[in-house]
């Protein structure tokens, strides 16, 4: 990175900007309420008062920048009304828009003024204090709250002397960008904005697709080096860290600012052009969390794509994750989606796929406990004579629980948001706030903790019902032992077939769950006019499902979690990698297609050379190729070895490269396992 | 008769280094040398063993009693008894088809990849009929190599290479009497098969380990270039030292006793591969 670049880069790891932030908290809620002010209205005003309260800083080498000086958005409900709603309604994540995708190319194309003025001609059609009027108007203060921000910033940027700023902000947001300086600039007031206005998981979406064209003209017309062009990104991608800190999620990090790159357009067509290239050099060096980096990917993907890729995946970040066109388009179509918007998808926060500007989707409102029910099936499994009647079992119950989690979702609450509307495709022509639902109203179930429920039904098959080698007594009393003197039971468990193995016995079954799990939810809608999908994510409910949960006939002890995502279990011992690709894409993945990716863990040495990096980038090539829906890739990071370390049981199948040769990380000396997490020190 | 079998000790997926492509490498239990440097000694034996990892160890001693008994040996009773599953058996006896099997239910990834299978050990050709009946099978399925030091009698050899489409060959200590202290045997074995092996048509990919002050002086190392280059070759592989190489002793009981210093280990002078046009790389 470049020298200017470099020092905004060490602004941020230094954290001492966060010492200009003002400690004052802001509360609207009260005002509000004593005033009955409509919902839509408050969430402008609010915007409104936040971009009042915030203060623009710059940096003498700021070219975009823009940072938050007001830690805390107050809700815009007192506790006392938003309870009152919470008690007549499905109340999702806190009610707030969230885990979308804005139409940025629709704010790109003509400014926010086109947008402006359009609102103003269609609320000129409506009877003043009617419900659209006041949308009109909340949208109309939003944008006003939008460009106060702007002009902030451009007054600030003029003061100081940075006259390309205060002359990029003399035209954006207003106007088309000039170029792709300005789009950046207004990209990120965009999404600034976003987070101000309470929005959660604030996704940036095809970025290489809507950008591209600004970025095309410059290159082409030479007005924008292409080096120029590359540290203008590694600047906004570093301004997208620079609040992680204040936004909202389960973990810090768990933000949302996914980024996608490649895939195809409207018409089928490949989009991977060098803003897609340029965005992975930039984030390659960078190597900071945000933007979490997807790419969309299918059989004609050329080979240096999956090279640039795993140059990223070395860096140990966790990304880039990839989705496989060929799979998830078709799966989109199947379920209701027109072709030219299935081309068109993006990640949610994590891996759901959704549409920009076209999806008020909830793509993770729940999971089905996989584990949980096999485990009640077992816990009855004197009733049932043979492995036919306890399979059956199995499913009769899935799908009964997916009768019960889809009935739970009804009467879902989420509160206006009308700037996050007008950023939205159809939101400002059908005077229709986003919180009310747009074009896809579907909502997305994970099936959490598959191969714990496969591996599950495999060992009661093999050991109770075929070899009878456990007897269905002796299986209960050491479930309800957790094992506690039943270690021979256990072993037994244990050693059946697992899912990962590349080994029908067991792969079949989880064939089977999942494709329960997409009977279960087909057909069924929900009371926003969208479907149900199937998934094959964990989100953190491999933890929430399991830490209550009691042993399972696996072998998996009490509370123990399941796999991350689309994974092996964590206690199987795996063949290799080439097995679990084999295991994990037999599922029918267009079924169950809502987002959850297999997630395969390399040791960093694995990368040290061109061979390893080109072998890896061969494998997801093959996955690919294979017919997988989605795949993350880790290179094992410090922390993980020396939890290894302390832990070994927990990581049976942890592999090492440690030169022309790989060994288990277990079976290392003490000395040479310190040494490798010596070395790790230094790729941190 | 008996299904001719043969005994593995692992078989690992996605092994980066063993060739090119996407490859499946098995190793053979069993070896004829004891290189000093070896760093897969629970390749050396051909028998199975029980082999124990020493990390996570509670030190209970439940395995140490039970192998008393038994002359040291780990038995799979000390494995039962093992708390934490630190112990487990090394060495499988495979049927050929058996093997095939479990070989071929990769063959799609394999192919595409641009890979196959690498016959790694201990030393393969140490079970040559066992390794020829599986190449057999396999020949025309899968893109076959091994990885040898070619200690093997010459008819072992020569009726396996119809069956490969690559050898990777280890020339790793060329003076006679060096090669006796640090390997042990005849050198003149190892040239004899890398004669065949060159004369077969089959690729042939000569590799040198590099150990310090052994394999890794001008001397050997100038010798190993002319012996590619008279063999009419190109192309060679170095395989740099690593001190992990001993890492694996533990498993077995023993402990790893380098007659040369580790610490020495640094990047040899290519210019004798380089003069004779040889490509080189370092793996």
């Amino acid at each position: 990175m470049d020298k200017r670049v470099q020092t905004i880069y060490d602004r941020l790891q230094s954290r001492e900007y966060r010492s200009l932030r003002s400690g004052k908290e802001y509360s609207f809620a009260q005002d509000y309420a004593a005033a009955g002010t409509d919902p839509a209205l408050r969430a402008a005003d609010r915007l409104m008062k936040m971009a009042q309260a915030e203060r623009a800083v710059l940096f003498a080498e700021d070219r975009i920048g823009m940072m938050r000086t007001v830690k805390k958005v107050p809700p815009i409900f007192t506790d006392e009304e938003f309870a009152a709603i919470a008690a007549e309604h499905f109340i999702f994540d806190g009610a707030q828009v969230n885990n979308i995708s804005s139409d940025y190319a629709s704010a790109l194309d003509g400014g926010m003024e086109k947008k402006r003025n359009r609102i103003l001609e269609l609320r000129a059609k409506e009877q003043e204090g009617s419900k659209k009027y006041v949308l009109y108007t909340a949208m109309l203060t939003s944008i006003d709250a939008l460009y106060l921000i702007a002009e902030k910033y451009r007054a600030e940027a003029e003061r100081m002397g940075n006259e390309r700023l205060a002359e990029a902000l003399s035209n954006v947001p207003e106007n088309t960008p000039r170029g792709y300086y300005e789009a950046l600039v207004m990209l990120r007031l965009l999404n600034y904005t976003l987070w101000l206005n309470a929005n959660k998981h604030n996704t940036l979406g095809r970025f290489d697709v809507y950008m591209f064209p600004f970025y095309e003209k410059d290159i082409k017309s030479g007005a924008l080096a292409r080096e120029e062009a590359l540290s203008l990104t590694q600047e906004f991608f570093i301004d997208l860290n620079f609040d992680a800190d204040l936004y909202p999620g389960v973990q810090q990090g768990d933000n949302g600012q996914s980024m996608v790159l490649g895939g195809c357009d409207a018409d089928g067509m490949p989009v991977y052009n060098d803003l897609s290239k340029l965005c992975l050099e930039a984030s390659l060096e960078l190597k900071i969390i945000d933007p979490k980096i997807n790419l969309r990917v299918d059989k004609n993907t050329p080979e240096e794509v999956y090279l640039l890729g795993t140059e990223l995946t070395k860096q140990g970040l966790g990304f880039p994750q990839y989705s496989n066109d060929d799979v998830v388009i078709p799966a989109l179509v199947n379920w209701g989606y027109d072709l030219a918007d299935a081309r068109n998808y993006v990640v949610a926060a994590c891996w759901e796929f959704i549409i920009p500007g076209l999806a008020m989707d909830i793509p993770n409102i729940d999971a089905l406990n996989f584990p949980g029910i096999v485990r009640k099936v077992t816990e009855r499994i004197k009733e049932f004579p043979d492995y036919g009647s306890f399979l059956a079992e199995v499913k009769k119950d899935i799908l009964a629980e997916c009768d019960r989690l889809t009935s739970m979702t009804k009467g879902l609450y989420l509160m206006p948001s009308p700037f996050q509307s007008v950023l939205m495709t159809n939101c400002i022509e059908e005077g229709k706030d986003i919180s009310e639902g747009t074009k896809y109203n579907n909502y997305g179930f994970h099936g959490a903790g598959v191969s714990t429920a496969a591996d599950s039904i495999a060992a009661v098959r093999k050991c109770v019902y075929e070899e009878k080698s456990v007897s269905a007594e002796q299986l209960l009393a050491a479930l309800a032992a957790d094992f506690e003197g039943y270690a021979d039971v256990r072993n037994k468990l244990l050693a059946a077939p697992k899912m990962g193995q590349n080994d029908d016995y067991a792969d079949g079954i989880a064939v089977q769950l999942l494709d329960w799990l997409a009977d279960g939810l087909e057909g069924k809608h929900n009371d926003r006019g969208g479907i149900f999908r199937a998934g094959t994510g964990s989100a953190m409910y491999y933890i929430w499902c399991s830490s209550e949960l009691g042993a399972t006939a696996d072998g998996r002890k009490a509370g123990a979690p399941f796999a991350a995502n689309f994974s092996p279990s964590l206690d199987v011992p795996l063949e290799g990698v080439l097995s679990v690709i084999q295991s994990f894409t037999k599922p029918h993945l267009t079924r169950v297609c809502n987002g959850g990716p297999l997630t395969l863990e390399f040791h960093d040495t694995l990368f040290r050379n061109e061979e390893g990096t080109k072998k890896v980038a061969k494998l997801v090539e093959l996955f690919v190729k294979k017919g997988g829906h989605q795949m993350q890739l880790n290179a094992v990071n410090r922390e993980k070895m020396l939890d290894a370390k302390a832990h070994p049981e927990k990581y049976p199948n942890l592999i090492v490269r440690v030169w022309g040769w790989s060994g288990y990380f277990n079976e290392l000396d003490t000395v040479y396992q310190d040494q490798i997490i010596k070395r790790l020190e230094f790729l941190q | 008769m008996d299904e001719l079998k043969g005994l593995i000790f692992s078989i690992e997926e996605f092994a980066v280094y063993d060739g090119p492509g996407i490859r499946t490498s098995v190793f053979f239990k069993g070896c004829p040398l004891r290189c000093n440097w070896c760093h897969n000694p629970e390749g050396l034996e051909m028998r199975a063993q029980i082999v124990r990892s020493p990390n996570g160890c509670l030190g209970c001693g439940r395995c140490d009693a039970i192998a008393k008994k038994h002359g040291g040996e780990y038995t799979q009773e000390a494995a039962d008894a093992c708390p934490r599953h630190l112990l487990r058996p090394s060495g499988v006896w495979y049927g050929a088809d058996e093997l095939c099997a479990k070989l071929l239910k990769n063959a799609d990834l394999l192919r595409a990849g641009g890979g196959g299978v690498t016959f790694s050990g201990g030393e393969c050709l140490m079970q040559a009929d066992f390794l020829t009946e599986v190449a057999k099978k396999l020949h025309g399925k899968l893109h076959l190599a091994i990885q040898t030091s070619g200690y093997a009698p010459a008819d072992k050899l020569r009726g396996l290479l119809p069956y490969l489409d690559l050898v990777m060959f280890d020339l790793k200590l060329l003076d006679a009497a060096q090669f006796r202290k640090y390997i042990g045997g005849d050198l003149s074995v190892v040239l004899r098969s890398f004669r065949i092996a060159a004369e077969s048509g089959v690729e042939l990919l000569p590799r040198t380990p590099l150990i310090p002050g052994v394999t890794d002086t001008p001397e050997n190392l100038n010798a190993v270039a002319e012996t590619i280059a008279s063999a009419g070759l190109h192309k060679a592989e170095l395989l740099a030292y690593n001190k992990m190489a001993g890492s694996k002793y533990k498993l077995i009981g023993k402990t790893y006793a380098p007659m040369f210093d580790e610490s020495k280990a640094g990047v040899p002078d290519l210019t004798p591969f380089k003069e004779r046009g040889i490509e080189v790389r370092i793996l």
